[in-house]
Parts: structure tokens; sequence; C-alpha cells
């Protein structure tokens, strides 16, 4: 292969900080879900289901999405306190290796020769979590720190907060007795607390406080990558900008690298280069903070936005796009475009499916649904329904017709056989994250085309 | 107060609230005075531990006795219709009973509690019209108020479905499903009338079945049953998601606007009330510093507490790291000093901040601030000390 580079000249590279603190591809996180007295997995809660993504150097990477759509269970996969079910996650790769991995990939493993399967496995043993050497994982482990988002649990309430932020120190070895001591006086100099405070247990402080003490504990061993799981949000908003400002100091100071988990818009507006929207464990939207607040690409993007309360909106300016219904279940994401169920602009070849039918039916004429005696799935976008009678059926038929939304214009066949109903909508493969310009990317189907999503919403 | 104006509905005057504690007495809330006017929304805004729900509290009455106790002041809720007017903190339990719920309602901060996980939706909210909705109940169900039959107005006014058994037995067959129908329809309307799909499944099912947007519903639901004059609504949406909390917001504004339903809109967060609130009232420390309306005080705060909440938030346009936090942390309330509570916090404090209680001051026919910067008068209690017209202001400012 004359394109297969030598290990030496990966290992070269190897202790260089790299351009790109993380970079994860395809990125799942399934939790089994458990039935019977044998314990058989019957499905999964997809918490992470399919992310890539890239983390910078010193920039800042927000991740916003309402509760349960998985921006937690994401920081705590790249931190390594839970193995991905599925996935890469790569660590501190630089070019040569992220080019070697790119042509690795597009090669399938059998047809690797012996330089080709020597490269693989040295850089999984350099920069692969969980598949690096144990040596490598630690240094990993100290690189990345974890704020947590409540300071009040995530403090041990029996211990002095000289031993809660000197505890990494001493577990690494760094330092001890007294010059421990000096280092944990800096280090809460640092946050914006004194000596004064060493020997004081948790209860002792107030929530910003604690919050510093957290920072305080993530910083001791001088990490370049900070995962900060909602750091404010337990907090009032004037201390809430006391913790900001401080973050911000600290990372121009520091050169740190921040993955900012967070709900609040205002703040990741405020805090982050880039963003990435996630929705049911997948992301809507990726880009440039600012360009993504101003041109959002994906409709769940806009309407967090239009939802989220500012000084800045005009209060004249009437309400913007909202959101129907809820969040739907996570062991059976909707088909197509996660969004589509609630989506305002919606389109027929969102992928509209089954589930979305029964739950028209069910709002709207509800007596009809309970007439339906059997559901009989083929797939997601079949299926066979049941009724008591012909006369039942008639009417489920001509129910379907009277539907006048994009769930009407999916429905590509509506037929009577005896008893049944036979419907089939347009199938629809799942949507995936589409690169829209050099540095965004959505997973709208009306991002590619002409006027985006705007085209739709002036209508 | 003269400068309180003369159409209200709700008039708090001089309210004073005091907790005892094994350390001391907390002063929660300190001699404040606001009034709603029908058809209005009042924001109340402060952060955590500021009195904002002592106060809503207060104007129902629920303050635990006996650690809670009135210090001092009155609140009033005037019936327009009649005229009259009745003082919740010194009027009979009677009277305050039948207010709440009927004229004054409340919605919680966290659905997930305020409901009744041992009672469906529809048993919970028929609880509120035979609470107090029993007339109407019977005369929807066809009944005559002067010749009803044995049990109805007990099953009627019966809580819910605890003793319908029992009842049964009281109430001819035919009797018992009338009613029955009656209240099922009427918690129907209710449900429906807070925008809930399908309101006859939700009215079956118990609180933890919905999401938590649902929940809010099904509480708003529950407060507007009766059609109060008076809406409290204590952080109504902090427990929930940005999408959700929007559309709640549009549900309670537009339920206003048909009802004309008075709101004392509890919240901490001042980014709501500039689309959401006609008037705004700043919490600090237990005392109200500034109030007035919404979008004047917003985009011209006058108090230094004020500007530092605002300079607080993130916009788009403050740069990363220059948030105007305000330094400091919050005074403990516990036999708290005569004197400014701010100053200890304020870049404009002097040395008659430390001796002087600032009391509001009119800015002009509908804003009041409480700083010594404005002040003429200054706090009932106040010891003697330096003239407000002797500070020496570290900075002027814009006024």
């Amino acid at each position: 292969m004359s394109f297969s580079i030598s290990q030496h000249k990966l290992n070269q590279t190897n202790n260089t900080k790299s351009n790109d603190v993380v970079t994860l591809r395809n990125v799942k996180l399934h939790y089994p879900i458990k039935e019977g007295v044998l314990q058989k997995i019957v499905g999964a809660v997809r918490a992470v289901d399919g992310v890539d993504l890239t983390i910078k150097r010193g920039q800042t990477l927000g991740l916003v999405g309402e509760s349960g759509c998985g921006k937690t269970t994401l920081g705590q996969v790249i931190a390594g306190l839970i193995p991905a079910t599925d996935g890469e996650i790569w660590l501190n790769l630089d070019e040569t290796s992220q080019l070697e991995i790119k042509r690795l990939n597009e090669i399938p493993s059998e047809k690797w020769d012996k330089q080709d399967q020597e490269n693989w496995n040295y850089l999984k043993s350099q920069h692969l979590l969980g598949a690096m050497t144990k040596q490598r994982h630690r240094i990993f482990r100290r690189n990345c720190q974890f704020v947590f988002q409540d300071a009040f649990s995530s403090l041990n309430p029996r211990q002095l907060v000289r031993d809660i932020v000197g505890r990494p120190l001493r577990v690494y070895g760094e330092a001890s007795g007294n010059d421990l001591e000096q280092k944990v006086i800096a280090l809460l100099e640092r946050v914006g607390l004194g000596p004064e405070h060493m020997l004081r247990f948790p209860h002792q402080f107030s929530g910003g406080q604690r919050q510093r003490i957290s920072i305080a504990r993530a910083l001791a061993l001088n990490p370049d990558f900070v995962i900060l799981d909602e750091p404010t949000s337990a907090l009032d908003v004037s201390v809430q900008a006391q913790i900001l400002n401080l973050l911000d100091e600290l990372q121009k100071d520091l050169g740190l690298t921040y993955l900012f988990i967070t709900h609040d818009l205002g703040v990741v507006q405020h805090m982050s280069d880039n963003l990435a929207v996630m929705y049911l464990g997948k992301f809507a939207e990726l880009g440039p903070t600012n360009e993504v607040f101003n041109n959002p690409f994906h409709p769940y993007t806009r309407v967090l936005r239009d939802s989220n309360p500012s000084l800045e909106i005009d209060p004249g300016a009437g309400v913007g796009l909202r959101l129907s219904g809820t969040v739907p279940n996570s062991i059976h994401p909707p088909q197509g475009c996660r969004l589509h169920p609630r989506c305002p602009v919606a389109q027929p070849e969102c992928g509209w499916e089954v589930d979305d039918f029964l739950q028209h039916l069910e709002t709207n004429s509800p007596t009809l649904f309970e007439k339906i005696e059997r559901v009989e799935r083929s797939n997601a976008f079949s299926v066979q329904l049941g009724m008591e009678n012909e006369i039942d059926a008639v009417h489920l038929r001509n129910e379907t017709q009277k539907i006048n939304s994009p769930l009407g214009s999916a429905l590509e066949i509506a037929e009577i056989k005896d008893k049944n109903v036979i419907l089939r909508f347009r199938e629809v493969q799942e949507i995936p994250l589409l690169q829209i310009s050099t540095n965004r990317s959505s997973s709208c189907l009306l991002a590619g085309r002409t006027g985006g999503i705007n085209s739709v919403i002036r209508k | 107060m003269s400068n309180l104006s003369k159409d209200w509905l709700l008039r708090v005057d001089d309210l004073s609230v005091e907790f005892k504690t094994p350390r001391g007495i907390v002063q929660a809330v300190d001699h404040i005075s606001f009034d709603i006017k029908p058809n209005e929304t009042l924001a109340l805004v402060g952060e955590t531990g500021c009195g904002k729900s002592v106060t809503a509290r207060s104007i129902l009455k629920l303050v635990p006795h006996p650690q809670g106790r009135y210090a001092s002041g009155s609140i009033t809720l005037k019936n327009q219709s009649t005229g009259t007017s009745i003082d919740m903190l010194s009027a009979p339990l009677s009277e305050v009973r039948a207010t709440r719920g009927n004229r004054i309602a409340m919605i919680f901060q966290d659905p997930g509690k305020a409901l009744n996980p041992s009672l469906t939706i529809g048993q919970q909210l028929a609880e509120v019209f035979g609470e107090h909705r029993v007339d109407l109940l019977l005369d929807k169900a066809g009944f005559d108020q002067n010749n009803l039959p044995f049990g109805a107005k007990v099953f009627a006014t019966q809580k819910a479905g605890f003793i319908s058994k029992n009842i049964f037995k009281l109430t001819h067959r035919k009797d018992y499903l009338k009613i029955r129908k009656s209240i099922d329809s009427a918690v129907e309307i209710a449900l429906a009338d807070t925008g809930i799909p399908n309101p006859k499944k939700v009215m079956s099912r118990y609180p933890h079945e919905l999401s938590g947007g649902m929940k809010q519903r099904v509480m708003i639901a529950q407060a507007l049953a009766c059609d109060p004059d008076l809406l409290i609504a204590d952080e109504p949406t902090t427990a929930l998601d940005v999408t959700i909390q929007a559309r709640i917001l549009d549900l309670i504004k537009e339920i206003q606007t048909r009802r004309g339903t008075a709101i004392l809109y509890i919240t901490h967060d001042l980014s709501i009330v500039r689309q959401f609130a006609d008037r705004l009232a700043v919490m600090y420390a237990g005392r109200i510093v500034e109030i007035g309306p919404a979008l004047e005080v917003l985009a011209n705060p006058q108090h230094p507490y004020t500007q530092g909440l605002l300079g607080a938030i993130p916009k788009s346009t403050t740069p990363r790291g220059k948030l105007a936090a305000i330094a400091g942390t919050v005074p403990q309330l516990i036999d708290p000093p005569a004197q400014c509570h701010f100053q200890s916090r304020c870049q404009w404090s002097a040395s008659a901040c430390t001796k002087n209680v600032p009391l509001l001051t009119e800015l002009n026919d509908n804003r009041q601030v409480a700083c010594l910067r404005f002040a003429g008068e200054t706090h009932k209690h106040t010891q003697i000390g330096e003239l407000p017209s002797q500070i020496n202001f570290r900075e002027t400012n814009n006024i």
C-alpha cells in the first residue's frame, strides 16, 4: 500500500497536543430492557443513538436539548463514565492519525495488510477510549474532568473542602502534606474562594460556592478538557453570572476545552462557540452558535429559540413556532425524522408511520379507535387493522381520506379487505445528519432545499 | 398608602411575615405593599429566599402556623360585583375557605407534587366542583333546588370517589347517575378548556401517567374550575422544559384574555416577564425594591438590584465573561438590621444606607423605587440617621 505510513510516524505525533480533543463516530448507548425470570432482553432505551462529533481544542461546544434527550448521558459517555454500547470515541487525534483512520475505515478489514493491521492496533491502543493502554487511559482520566449538575449531591458531605479538592491530587500522587494544602489554597483562590474555606464542610456553603468547589476539584489536575453538565441550572441568575464569568476566565487563562451541557439557550448562546442541538438521542443540528441562532436549519432549533423567553424579543412580535404533543418514547423512536410527529413544518416524506395514524385516530375520533379489534403490523409503515364489521371498516377508510395533514399525503394505500383495513405509508429511511455548508449540518429534509425551513414557515 | 391606585382587586398593605426558628426570627416578608388591578398580570420577581413564595401563600393565608406569623398588614380582596371586600388575614376561617379556590386560586411550582398520586385526574377535579360548585352541579343534573332528592346534595359535595358506594345507598340510582354525569361533564369541560386532547381519557388516568406539561395543564384546569378573580401562579413552569413552558405560558395568557382573570405571577426568571406581565415588582430580601410597568422597568431599571439582575442575564450582545454579576450573596434575614438590605452588594452604597430603611418612593405616576438615592421618606422603624440628601454617591446615575 503506497499510502501506508509507518508506525514511527504515528508515534512521533503521539505526544503533542492535537487539534481535536474528542472525535465521536456513530456513538450509541442503549440501556437494555430486561423482562421475565430469565431477564431476557426485550428492547433498549436508546439514550444516545448514533452521534458523530468533533470537539476542537480551546473551544466551547454547547450541547442543548430538552430533558431526556440524552445530553447528560452523552457527556458521561465521552468522559468514560459509562462505556458506549456501539461506536468509537477517539481522543486527542492529530491530523496524521485522523487521515490514517479515515483510510483504514474505507478499506474492508479483510483487505488490510500487515502494516495496516499494526497501525490500526497501534492507533487503538493510543487513542480509542476503551481499547487504549492502561497508561494512556490514566492520562486521559487526568485530562478530562467533569463538573456535575447538582453541587449538593456531588460533594461528599462528610469530607472537608480540603479533602474534596485535594483528593485528585492525592490519588494521582501529585502532592501530599503541606504541599497539598498549599495547592488546595491556590485552587480555591483560583475559583474565588479563600484559605478560610478549606476546613469547612459542603453544607456550610451556598449553591454558588459549592459549584466553585466542584470547579476547583475539576481543575486540580490541570486538565485540558472539562465537561460541564448543567453547571448553573440550580443557581440564581446573579450567582449564575458569577460562575459563567469564572468559567470564561479559567478557559482563557488555562486554555481549557469545554463541553457545556445545558437546557438554557441564553446561557449556551453566551458561552459556546459551537452548538449541537440534540433531540431524542440524535443531533438535530450542528454549527457555530451565532449562525445556528440567527438562521436555524432545523425546525427543532427554531422552536427552541422561539420558546426561549428572552429580554431581547419584541413582546409585540407574537408567538413563534411551537411544538405540539410530548417527547416520544425513546424505546421506539419515530421513523424517518424523529421530530416529525411534533414538527410544525412536517412534510409527507418525513417518515409518517402506523403509530402516528393510530395516535391521530385516538385524539380525533376516539369512538372509531375503540372499535379497532386487531392491529397486525408487517412493519412500521404498513398495517392491517381488524374492525368489528364492514361498516366500521368503511368508516375507518373514509376517516383516512379526511386527514388534512402531511400524514394523509404520506398514506399510499388504504383498502378494505372483508372486515379489515390495510394501510400503507410511504417508507422512509432514517434521516441522517447532513452537511449543509462547510461548518453546519442539519438532520432536516428541508435544510438541503432552497429556502430551507423558512420557505415552509412563511406560507 | 396614598400612592396605590384606586381601581384594584387585591390590595396587600404593609404585610410582614415572620418565621420563628431556633436561630432567631426570620423576617421573610418585610412591610410590603402592592395591589393588583382586575385583568392585570403582576409579576413578582426575585431570587431564592427573597420571600416571593411566602407573599403568595400569605394571600391565601397558607403560611404555616405557629412557626409563621403575620406580624403586620392586611390583604384585602374586593368583590367587584357586590362592592364588599374581605381581609384575608383577619376574616374568620370559614370566609377564608370560601375564598380560597373560589375567588383566589393557585398553581404550584411542581405539578408532580401538587396532585394527589392516589386519585385519578377526574376525581381530583371533581373535588373542586364538589367543594365550590354544588349548586351548579345539581342545576346541571336537572334538579330543583327546593325539592332535592334525598342524598343528592351529599353526593354532589362528597369527596369524589371515596365514599361513592355509601352515598349510592342513599341516592336513587337514577339520581346518582344524573349527578355523576353532571360532574363528569363539568370536569371534561374544565380539562378541554386547557387544551388537553381527549379529556375523557385523561380523567381516568393517575398523575404519574401524565407528562409534566400535561400535569401542569391539569393544575391550571383545577385552578380555573371556579373561574377565580385572581390566579396566583407560583413558578408554574420552572420544572418544565422550555418548549413546554412556552406552551403553558401561551395557555395562561390565552385564558386570561378570555376570562379577564387577574394573575399574580411569581418567578425568578426576568426573561419571562417581558412577554408575559403588565407590571413588575422586584423583591429582594423580603422587600419590594422596585415596582412599575414591566416594559418600563426592564428598559430603564432604577434600583441597583434590578440593574444587577438584568445585567446578569446572558444576552447575545454581552461579550463572554463580561456578565454584570452582582458581587456577594443575599444577607441572612434572621433579625435583620434596620438598613437597606442591598447595601453590602451595592456599588452606590453610602453610610446613610446602613442607617435608613429605604421606602418605596414614587418616580412617576406608576413607578416606585426603594432606594435612598430617590428617597424623600424613610421607613417607619428607622432610627434617625444621616439625611438622604447628604449622601455622597460614588458615581452619578442617569436619572
